[in-house]
């Protein structure tokens, strides 16, 4: 009996299988810092975990560094499923030359489908420069991630002009996906602390990074200082009444005055004080809009504030929406009660 | 020495309206700017020419009418100009456009330095600058606050961490510099006229290569591709504060008194 057709069958599902499989999973790039894992990259395993679920795809990581091996612990406690770790000395502090060389190394053998960095400035400067080495498409600070199972493509939304809406991006063709994720977007794994592995170590002979560090750039001031670090700040519109007084205000509230791009039209503010996304972001703890009547720039940029308190006359001014405390009131009469209330 | 300045343009976000609502971007002016950060990396490029003589070439290769950004760039002080026209590199993504530049390095007979910005404005992507540093096997700085050039090194400050320090490389390099390191000049009043000027002029300074003359149409196929938009939840409307002008104040010194940090 002729059973040829069965090894075909076999064969072709072999073929399946192997295709199921789908490479070397879903790989993260761990950073530590201070003798722990960085928590960004606790996130990234978070993420990995997710998007490896929906794949069928183990999750490893690859970390490097000087004395990190006992780390690889708690990045098996956070799920990752095999570690493989390069110690050597050359590779801290943070050389792009080293990194760069033992991780193409290392993925062009196991060959991930998904690789994750976390988006620091290591992240920052080594996605690239894997991807554009391994001929892979990078999407940089992700901040939803989804899966397109039937193509096995990641999808990820990245922020626009700083949040104000959302870009999803896809790699649909070039393997690996790499993707940097902001830190603090994702949520950190659970940590199993009965989940053990034994790391893998690779034998590595880092080389010399092209960039070297002399030293402390003492006395560099970058040229913006202040508003966008102040913890609160007094924020005026054209209709916010009389200037001293708001900056009376600001004073007694230990905050900076700036200004939305009405104010500076008007000449209330000067040109670094204009909270604006081509301006100054500002994530203050309060934030205080004397008669702002909000626009979208304006709202993206002090969008991160903790607690956002607007005093504008019309009661559907747009800053409303966005403020989690709302005066409907002349704002230059409600500064002058404020000041009062305050002293 | 010779500098080559990548100028982007991005959509000014003050012609736009993201509607979180009806979930909708609206477009009401279209109106577009030097990217910030190449705007920057030139200001650095010229500070350089200023410092020690350097030939600066800008670069630009979006869509036409885009005048503007390289005219712009020589009204400033850079020397020349090249305008890469053609289909496939208006809509290429970062990984494209490093490719891309990477040849227009190799037609302009080498560079000792690129800079760009180091972040867009719009998207937020930062990877053309390495990319192009991996393409054409030059180390790279991302990030740097200040440029200096001495002994056929760059010397540059960077970020690390809540610090600043000081890097230093051997050129050829790239380098990204952030939108906030340094404040771009005006344009030069007369340069300004002269950039519009065809004969004794400046125009003349403006090249246009073909990309299809620079390589093979197949590398331009983009790797990423755009999925659609999506926008932020609305944020829950705040307390209203009812009552006279007197009470309302007291409420929000209230509310500031359990805010204020420290």
């Amino acid at each position: 009996m002729d059973a040829s057709y069965l090894d075909l069958v076999m064969a072709q599902q072999e073929e399946t299988f192997k295709d199921a499989e789908g490479g070397g999973g879903v790989w993260v790039v761990a950073e530590s810092a201070g003798g722990e894992i960085a928590p960004v990259t606790l996130e990234a395993v978070g993420v990995a975990r997710t998007l490896a679920e929906s794949l069928g795809a183990y999750v490893y990581a690859a970390l490097l560094g000087d004395g990190v091996r006992l780390l690889a612990e708690t990045l098996y406690q956070a799920g990752v499923d095999g570690v493989r770790v390069a110690d050597h000395p050359g590779l801290s502090p943070f050389g792009l030359e080293p990194h760069l060389g033992i991780l193409v190394d290392l993925f062009e053998a196991e060959g991930p489908e998904i690789v994750l960095f976390g988006a620091t400035e290591m992240g920052r400067a080594l996605a690239p420069r894997l991807a554009q080495r391994m001929g892979g498409g990078l999407i940089e600070r992700g901040t939803r991630v989804s899966l397109d199972p039937s193509s096995r493509t990641v999808e990820a939304a990245v922020p626009m002009y700083g949040g104000e809406y959302f870009e999803v991006l896809a790699c649909p063709e070039a393997r690996p996906q790499v993707l940097t994720i902001e830190p603090g977007t994702f949520a950190r794994p659970f940590m199993d602390r009965y989940r053990k592995g034994e790391p893998t170590m690779l034998d590595v002979e880092p080389g010399e990074p092209a960039v070297r560090v002399l030293g402390p750039a003492e006395g560099f001031r970058p040229p913006e200082v202040g508003l966008s670090e102040a913890s609160v700040v007094v924020a005026v519109g054209r209709q916010a009444g009389d200037r001293a007084r708001v900056e009376r205000l600001a004073e007694m509230l230990g905050g900076r005055v700036a200004g939305d791009r009405g104010a500076w039209d008007a000449g209330l503010v000067e040109a670094d004080q204009v909270v604006d996304v081509r301006g100054v972001r500002v994530s203050p703890e309060v934030y205080l809009a004397v008669g702002i009547r909000g626009d979208t720039f304006h709202d993206a940029a002090m969008a991160d504030s903790a607690f956002v308190v607007a005093i504008h006359a019309d009661p559907d001014a747009p800053i409303f929406e966005k403020a989690d405390l709302c005066v409907t009131a002349e704002p230059g009469e409600v500064v002058r009660a404020l000041l009062t209330a305050l002293g | 020495m010779r500098i080559l300045v990548i100028l982007r343009r991005v959509l000014d976000p003050a012609g736009l309206v993201a509607h979180a609502r009806l979930r909708r971007l609206f477009i009401n002016r279209e109106e577009y700017l030097i990217e910030p950060g190449d705007h920057a990396a030139l200001e650095a490029a010229l500070r350089i020419k200023d410092g020690g003589g350097a030939e600066v070439v800008v670069v630009s290769g979006q869509p036409e009418p885009d005048d503007d950004t390289l005219r712009r760039g020589l009204a400033m002080g850079a020397d020349r100009a090249i305008y890469l026209s053609g289909a496939g590199f208006a809509d290429a993504d970062d990984g494209v456009a490093a490719e891309v530049l990477k040849a227009t390095v190799e037609r302009l007979g080498g560079a000792d330095l690129v800079l760009v910005g180091m972040t867009r404005l719009d998207t937020g992507q930062a990877q053309l600058g390495p990319r192009l540093a991996g393409a054409l096997g030059w180390p790279q700085i991302v990030g740097a606050w200040s440029v200096e050039i001495a002994d056929g090194r760059i010397r540059a400050v960077r970020r690390d961490g809540d610090d600043y320090v000081i890097v230093e490389t051997d050129l050829p390099a790239v380098v990204t510099v952030p939108a906030k390191a340094l404040e771009p000049r005006y344009p030069d009043g007369a340069r300004l006229i002269n950039v519009y000027r065809g004969e004794g002029g400046m125009a003349e300074a403006v090249l246009q290569w073909d990309v299809a003359d620079l390589m093979d149409p197949e590398g331009l196929v983009p790797l990423l591709e755009g999925r659609g938009r999506d926008f932020p939840p609305e944020r829950e409307r705040g307390v209203r504060v009812e009552g006279s002008i007197e009470e309302a104040a007291q409420a929000v010194a209230e509310a500031l008194r359990g805010r204020r940090p420290g």
